[in-house]
């Protein structure tokens, strides 16, 4: 159908036949005898008003709203074009505030909304170990398999879990990410391979027997070109052939949102991934993931309430492993319920303190537009006077409104389609692939214009509504419509508003500022200046124990040697790290206890000389030595917390205890060293536990080294260290120690930069709009302020008068502000570290902040009112 | 303020205001005798209900071309007698069943009113 938009043809020929109805009607009458004038003023009169009947008639074409509209458009673009600077500065705003929230939502939409690669994701849901104390929802390989077999409510169970190897080609050693899926897993999620086939249940039945690896397209790109000959091919891994069978689809990762790992294989061949490990049989190991897909017609709570069932069962059968059993279900994608809530938590504080910008602005505008309609409440007046209704007036102003968003929305949205950007600077500093794919989708689009229509109306409704509230008469009159000589309360309140908003932004960022702050002072337990940190993994070498430990002895040893190092040692893990073991606790003379039931503590295993490098104190006994070996008495060093908690008011030296099992050999206490952060900057305390890693070998280790030299020289020299030891040696990371806190505080400084910048924002945006107000109040009033002048005021008196106008609404702003801030900040707790979120200091110094920006825009305009002459101000009118 | 013999305001009064599609009846109806213009129906309107309606042009416009849109008339451009293009409506032959159907509606409308009226008086009468 044809969308007459414009209609020429059709308007000229209304146009023309009411001219020939006039002309008609003024032949009658000078055929009846009256003037040519009369005849032409009576046919006007009786015709009434042209204009109106035009519109009217108009509507009756069926395509009215859009011809309206076209004209709308049209109008309001010639409108904005006449005030260029005025569009600027709208557009501008609004395209902050719109390209924020779209930014921000898009990140959000990949994180947490967009559904993952998999058929029917909806139905896939992820199964969280609720009874473990233990960090992340893992589960037990056998429990896994009990749940797999005896529910009733699944139709699939799947396992799986990251880990690294080592992947030779073209003659170097590579660490990459893999993962373990056990058989059911690509079947299960309704993955069809790209080429060749996918792992599939017989590559799963007997530990050890098949194997085979499956690429990620992306690895199989980027590693291998492309090149489809792989297939049939052999990998090494860990020293091993792997056979490649397949590669996955475009795009798919896995089921964790964020993770993208390279390589799939059976979990049958976890001894072989994980080299050392064994835990196809062990009921206390809890390594696997578990994602269940829901059959049809089966809700999340049956399908819990099944499979908690068989939990009680298993409980009961292994009290040891499995007492307290508890599962429950969330949404698949990060990492069961463990990081979803975090994740959740931020990403509302997040979209928070982008909307309040964005509501900032919008009260600018309002403000702004509000203003603008005094301005053309003579041109309204006309076009009322000219029959235009007020509803068609108001669908004007709006319309206005609208195009300013869209054209915000517009730029706004300009640096959300630009992808790339995005995601390298969202490339955290960490070792696991992180693979966000921050890429406009149709829901951010569809968001963006939601944002900028509700925007639109937000600040345009109001200011439409006021300005078609005019009185023809007295405007075309040329008398005050606006005749009120305080600024109205629509004013008043978007002031009141604005204040409060920017209060509350300045105080979240103020918060996170002081928070950072604190961070840099906060007690970590070791010094990260100075040292530095290299990872290497000896299984993945193929080294067995034995070896092993002469590599790393020698390798202390010698860094020891070297002139530029003061302090050298190995540790299994360094802080701060998420994946320190967290291993139940029997003290030796204390009532038995269940495994499930003990007090856990953090473990690590570190050399002799890695309390020194990283700068921990230790406040009593000594350090392991190089003569506690696997033969002698077992040595253990705990923290502050641990003696406490577990001795309180003894002198912990000497005692003993087990970690994991009761039948464990028992450790004996030889030093207690200062607490520290472990897990992440924000935890409490923790009982940690110190082994001798001469005592309890591990393979994959980093060694810390503190020196007087540069970071990057003494990598290299750790680095010609260890080449010189085994060549071939593959180097997970080298980094400063201090690399590793950057990440712990990378969502309190994305939250700090985004608070600092939209608060300062704000704070601009809220003194402009005051400054704004008083202005238009001052020049409002010229005439009043010259009589009380004339009359004897003095200039203070003046200023008193002014100033007041504008510090009452932005202190009221202020008492609400305050109860709002305390609200909001309450999202923040996780990533406050040592400030609370009722900071008494921020929140006194943000409200005198902006009480003493209020006042020096109130001032200006104040002056000036002090200045107004009151000869000419009486002459004004 | 006199205008004639009758004051304006009184003038006004006694015109009918047209009830709801009453005008659409009345514009086919006088397109019947043949096609006319729009200020030519406004006047045989006039002239028909002794002077009685005054057409509204902010009514009979919009009439006018919503009955062109449901296709009951047509219009075409042709030369006035004052050699003035003017824009004549002509009755369609749907608009012609229309008409029909609107005419036996009003007189089964007028009908009742009249058969309710009459009613109510010979009851206060007897």
């Amino acid at each position: 159908m044809k969308v007459p938009l414009w209609r020429p043809r059709q308007k000229q020929e209304l146009d023309q036949e009411i001219r020939s109805h006039l002309e008609e009607s003024i032949h009658e009458r000078i055929e009846r005898g009256a003037s040519r004038e009369q005849a032409e003023a009576a046919a006007r009169r009786e015709f009434g008003n042209v204009i109106a009947v035009t519109e009217t008639t108009r509507d009756m074409w069926g395509w009215a709203w859009l011809d309206r509209l076209a004209q709308d458009l049209r109008y309001g673009l010639r409108m904005l074009s006449k005030h260029p600077a005025f569009t600027a500065v709208a557009v501008l705003t609004l395209a902050l505030g719109i390209g924020a929230n779209s930014a921000i939502f898009s990140v959000i939409n990949a994180a947490l909304l967009r559904p993952l690669p998999v058929a029917a994701p909806e139905r896939l849901v992820a199964l969280n170990n609720a009874g473990q104390q233990r960090g992340f929802p893992t589960f037990s390989y056998p429990n896994y398999r009990d749940l797999r077999d005896q529910n009733r409510t699944l139709a699939d169970l799947i396992a799986y879990r990251f880990a690294p190897v080592s992947l030779s080609h073209a003659g170097v050693n590579q660490r990459v990410w893999g993962t373990l899926v056990s058989g059911n897993y690509f079947a299960a999620l309704g993955v069809r391979p790209q080429l060749g086939r996918l792992i599939g249940t017989a590559d799963d039945l007997m530990p050890d027997s098949h194997p085979v690896a499956v690429l990620s397209y992306n690895s199989w790109h980027k590693r291998f070109g492309g090149r489809r000959d792989l297939i049939g091919r052999d990998l090494i891994v860990n020293g091993r052939g792997y056979q490649v069978i397949g590669v996955a689809p475009d795009g798919f990762s896995g089921t964790e949102t964020i993770a993208a790992p390279e390589i799939w294989f059976p979990i049958a061949m976890q001894s072989a991934i994980e080299i050392g490990a064994d835990w196809l049989e062990q009921r206390d190991r809890e390594p696997l993931l578990l994602q269940g897909r829901l059959k049809s017609g089966v809700t999340p709570a049956a399908a819990q309430a099944d499979l908690n069932a068989i939990a009680r069962r298993l409980a009961r059968e292994f009290p040891d492993a499995n007492q307290g059993l508890e599962i429950e279900l969330s949404k698949a994608g990060l990492v069961g319920k463990s990081l979803r809530g975090a994740a959740v938590g931020f990403a509302a504080l997040l979209m928070a303190v982008v909307g309040l910008v964005l509501l900032l602005a919008c009260t600018n505008l309002a403000n702004l537009l509000l203003a603008r309609a005094t301005e053309r409440r003579q041109e309204i007046a006309v076009r009322m006077a000219l029959g235009a209704s007020r509803g068609r007036l108001m669908r004007q102003l709006v319309t206005e409104s609208l195009l300013l968003a869209a054209a915000a929305g517009a730029v706004g949205l300009a640096p959300v389609l630009w992808p790339v950007q995005l995601r390298v600077q969202l490339r955290p500093p960490i070792d696991f692939p992180i693979a966000l794919e921050v890429r406009s989708d149709p829901r951010v689009l569809l968001f963006a214009a939601l944002l900028t229509i509700v925007t639109g109306l937000l600040f345009g409704l109001l200011p439409a509504w006021r300005a078609t509230q005019a009185q023809v008469a007295p405007v075309l009159k040329g008398g005050e419509w606006f005749a009120g000589r305080r600024p109205s309360w629509t004013r008043g309140s978007v002031i009141v508003l604005q204040v409060a908003l920017s209060l509350v932004l300045l105080i979240a960022g103020g918060l996170m500022l002081r928070a950072l702050r604190q961070a840099q002072t906060l007690d970590l337990g070791f010094v990260p200046e100075h040292a530095v940190e290299v990872t290497f993994d000896l299984r993945l070498q193929g080294y067995d124990e034995a070896r092993g430990r002469a590599l790393q002895q020698q390798l202390v040893e010698r860094v020891r040697e070297l002139p530029i190092v003061q302090a050298a040692g190995l540790a299994d893990l360094v802080p701060v790290d998420l994946h320190f073991a967290h291993l139940p606790v029997f003290i030796a003379g204390a009532a038995p206890q269940r495994s499930a039931n003990a007090p856990v503590a953090l473990t690590s295993r570190i050399s002799p000389g890695y309390l020194q490098a990283m700068g921990t104190a230790l406040l009593a006994g000594s350090d392991f030595s190089d003569h506690d070996v696997e033969t002698s008495v077992l040595v253990a060093i705990v923290n502050q917390t641990f003696a406490e908690r577990f001795w309180p008011g003894e002198n912990p030296i000497g005692k003993r205890f087990s970690l994991g099992d009761p039948n464990e050999p028992k450790l004996h206490v030889v030093g207690i060293a200062q607490d520290g952060k472990y897990s992440g900057l924000g935890e409490d305390p923790k009982p940690f536990v110190y082994r001798s890693l001469w005592q309890s070998y591990s393979g994959s280790t980093s060694v810390v080294v503190r020196g007087r030299s540069g970071a990057q020289s003494m990598i290299a020299a750790v680095r010609r260290e260890l080449r010189r030891l085994d060549p071939q040696m593959p180097i997970a990371a080298a980094t400063p120690l201090g690399d590793r806190l950057k990440l712990a505080l990378l969502p309190a400084r994305i939250a700090a930069t985004l608070l600092g910048a939209f608060a300062l924002l704000g704070l601009v945006l809220a003194a402009v709009g005051i400054y704004g107000l008083i202005s238009y109040a001052v020049s409002r009033r010229t005439q009043e302020l010259g009589v009380r002048m004339a009359l004897g005021a003095r200039k203070r008196d003046v200023l008193r008068l002014v100033i007041g106008q504008g510090m009452r609404p932005a202190l009221l702003g202020i008492l609400l502000g305050w109860p709002a801030a305390f609200a909001l900040t309450r999202l923040m707790k996780s990533v406050l570290y040592g400030v609370s979120a009722t900071d008494p200091l921020t929140y006194i110094a943000v409200a005198a902040l902006l009480t003493a920006v209020a006042l020096l825009a109130c001032y200006l305009p104040a002056r000036r009112a002090t200045q107004v002459d009151p000869i000419t101000a009486l002459r004004y009118e | 303020m006199y205008n004639g013999m009758v004051p304006a305001k009184q003038r006004y009064q006694s015109r009918i205001e047209l009830l709801q599609g009453t005008l659409d009846l009345l514009i086919l109806q006088t397109l019947q005798w043949g096609p006319r213009h729009g200020y030519g129906i406004s006047r045989a309107i006039r002239a028909n209900s002794n002077q009685l309606f005054q057409v509204e042009t902010g009514s009979l416009y919009p009439a006018l071309h919503r009955l062109e849109r449901q296709k009951w008339i047509a219009a075409e451009w042709k030369t006035s007698e004052h050699q003035q293009r003017v824009r004549v409506y002509r009755l369609t032959v749907q608009g012609r069943k229309q008409l029909l159907t609107q005419r036996s509606r009003w007189q089964r409308f007028s009908d009742a009113v009249a058969g309710v009226l009459n009613a109510a008086g010979s009851e206060t009468a007897g």
